[in-house]
């Protein structure tokens, strides 16, 4: 064990996050003899840091995060893996109103090319788009729905990075004027009045890998029972979820002030969107690590020559995730 | 030697900011959310910043944009000291400084970074505590009233019966206090 008696996984607050909750209220993680205590945490830096050196056990992570620390990008290298996926649906895209209302056809990437277009030729300053992380499928996302409506996103906007609970306020201040991010907070923006959704996960891309439930080598290495009766109470609760009716439990749980904190009605189509498309799909597969790592190469972020097939297999443990759940012959 | 100071919580941004203005020449600035237009006006060498800050994931993303930002940062690692960082974590503290900063200063600043974290850790830890006795003592005071009037006994014997209970069941005689008021609400029908 990890000479702790209660395991201390990380979250952040997200729709994506709930099979962590899920699995705790239902008591889940206890029917497989794990004690856990959950941690809610504000930014993927200090997720990775305390992970790295032991504070965490384990936590929700986005799943470039876990191939960024593994080769060292960004930080010192931290090797991590992740033997269970927690969402295959990924974030919105939500404009603020003021570049909607700026546009002369419905609120689109087309119609963004044309507003960058027309401010270019004013002499206007370009418009900034925010993500959640520099290594996220957000990033990855966001860059590539601007660039397939002929908008440089190196050049013709400027690109930052903001803390998905904070995306409402920024468009209203008008400090960024778009950006990617995982439910509630597109909602919550809506909501709020500050902005419009114009993209949706699933018009993004079909199969999204976006958050995984990972720890370091080392700390799997070490605690292979607590890793694999982990995997089995995330499985559970995954499955527990794919059912319409629990539905309502799971955002009124998600609403709690230690978990999410926003009203349920903001949760629940998130939950829904996140659950129909992919239903209690959890085993990690490495093609979709190849893929983030072809999208780390493609922004510059992985070094060249990086051996994609060699870094999913190390990174997406689905071994571990079969020893934990034996496919059925 | 610029340092912004970035933290949530006010108090303990302001006990940090005052441990470093005393030392090393240094300009102190803090504040409660990282503002981008402000930090190029104040051109920090060193940004200190709380663990629990949202703000670390946007400070990492301008080392990513390096190329376009003229002041990249990089996340402060002294591989000379082992368990530096480790340690900074734990305090909740993290430390991004502007590359060719020398290591041994900025490793002057996280110290005090964190010194001043564990302090107002401390602190917070005694207020709590503090709270804790003084409702406890209430609750002491109302069950005591509570079995002068009930059981017609003076104040005295009134405190040696809690004491009894507290002894009996082993269990500290602010717990034993509130039971016993809970139980007397139920028996008066003040609760379900």
């Amino acid at each position: 064990m990890s000479g702790r008696d209660v395991l201390r996984l990380g979250f952040v607050p997200l729709v994506d996050s709930v099979a962590l909750m899920a699995a705790q209220e239902l008591g889940l993680f206890q029917a497989e003899g794990v004690r856990v205590e959950l941690v809610r945490e504000v930014s993927w830096a200090t997720v990775r840091d305390k992970i790295a050196v032991g504070a965490l056990d384990g936590a929700h992570m986005l799943a470039p995060l876990a191939i960024a620390a593994t080769l060292g990008i960004g930080s010192d290298p931290a090797p991590m893996i992740a033997p269970v996926v927690l969402n295959l649906t990924g974030p919105s895209i939500t404009l603020s109103g003021r570049v909607s209302a700026a546009m002369r056809d419905e609120p689109s990437a087309a119609a963004l090319a044309d507003l960058v277009r027309r401010r270019r030729e004013e002499g206007s300053s370009p418009l900034t788009f925010a993500s959640v992380y520099p290594y996220s499928v957000h990033t990855y996302l966001l860059r590539g729905w601007l660039a397939a409506a002929g908008i440089d996103p190196d050049r013709d906007v400027r690109l930052t990075v903001a803390p998905p609970s904070r995306m409402a306020e920024l468009l209203d201040g008008g400090v960024v004027e778009g950006f990617c991010a995982g439910e509630p907070w597109n909602r919550v923006a809506v909501s709020a009045g500050s902005g419009r959704i114009v993209a949706r996960a699933a018009d993004l891309r079909e199969r999204t890998p976006d958050k995984v439930f990972g720890v370091t080598r080392d700390w799997a290495a070490d605690n292979p029972d607590a890793l694999l009766a982990l995997v089995r109470a995330i499985h559970a609760a995954a499955d527990w979820l794919a059912a319409p009716d629990h539905r309502d439990a799971a955002a009124e749980m998600l609403s709690a002030p230690h978990y999410i904190g926003v009203d349920a009605d903001l949760i629940e189509p998130g939950l829904d969107e996140m659950v129909q498309q992919h239903g209690a799909a959890t085993a990690p597969d490495p093609a979709d690590a190849i893929w983030l790592v072809g999208e780390m190469l493609r922004c510059g972020q992985a070094p060249a020559g990086t051996n994609a097939e060699a870094v999913a297999a190390e990174v997406f443990r689905r071994d571990l995730y079969e020893a934990a759940l034996p496919p059925s012959a | 030697m610029r340092v912004l100071v970035i933290d949530p919580d006010p108090a303990r941004a302001a006990l940090v900011a005052e441990g470093l203005a005393g030392g090393d020449p240094v300009e102190v600035r803090h504040a409660l959310a990282y503002d981008e237009a402000e930090a190029r006006r104040f051109e920090p060498d060193v940004v200190v910043i709380a663990a629990d800050s949202p703000d670390r994931d946007t400070l990492e993303s301008l080392r990513e944009a390096s190329l376009a930002n003229p002041r990249p940062v990089v996340m402060f690692v002294d591989r000379s000291e082992p368990g530096l960082a480790e340690e900074a974590i734990r305090a909740g503290v993290a430390a991004y400084v502007v590359d060719g900063l020398a290591a041994g200063r900025v490793r002057a600043v996280l110290e005090v970074a964190m010194t001043r974290f564990q302090l107002m850790h401390q602190l917070r830890q005694d207020l709590a505590r503090a709270k804790a006795d003084l409702a406890s003592r209430k609750t002491v005071e109302r069950a005591k009233a509570l079995l002068m009037k009930e059981r017609g006994l003076d104040e005295d014997a009134a405190y040696k019966l809690l004491r009894k209970l507290s002894m009996d069941t082993g269990r500290n005689l602010g717990a034993v206090a509130a039971d016993l008021l809970a139980f007397a609400g139920v028996l008066k029908g003040d609760q379900p």
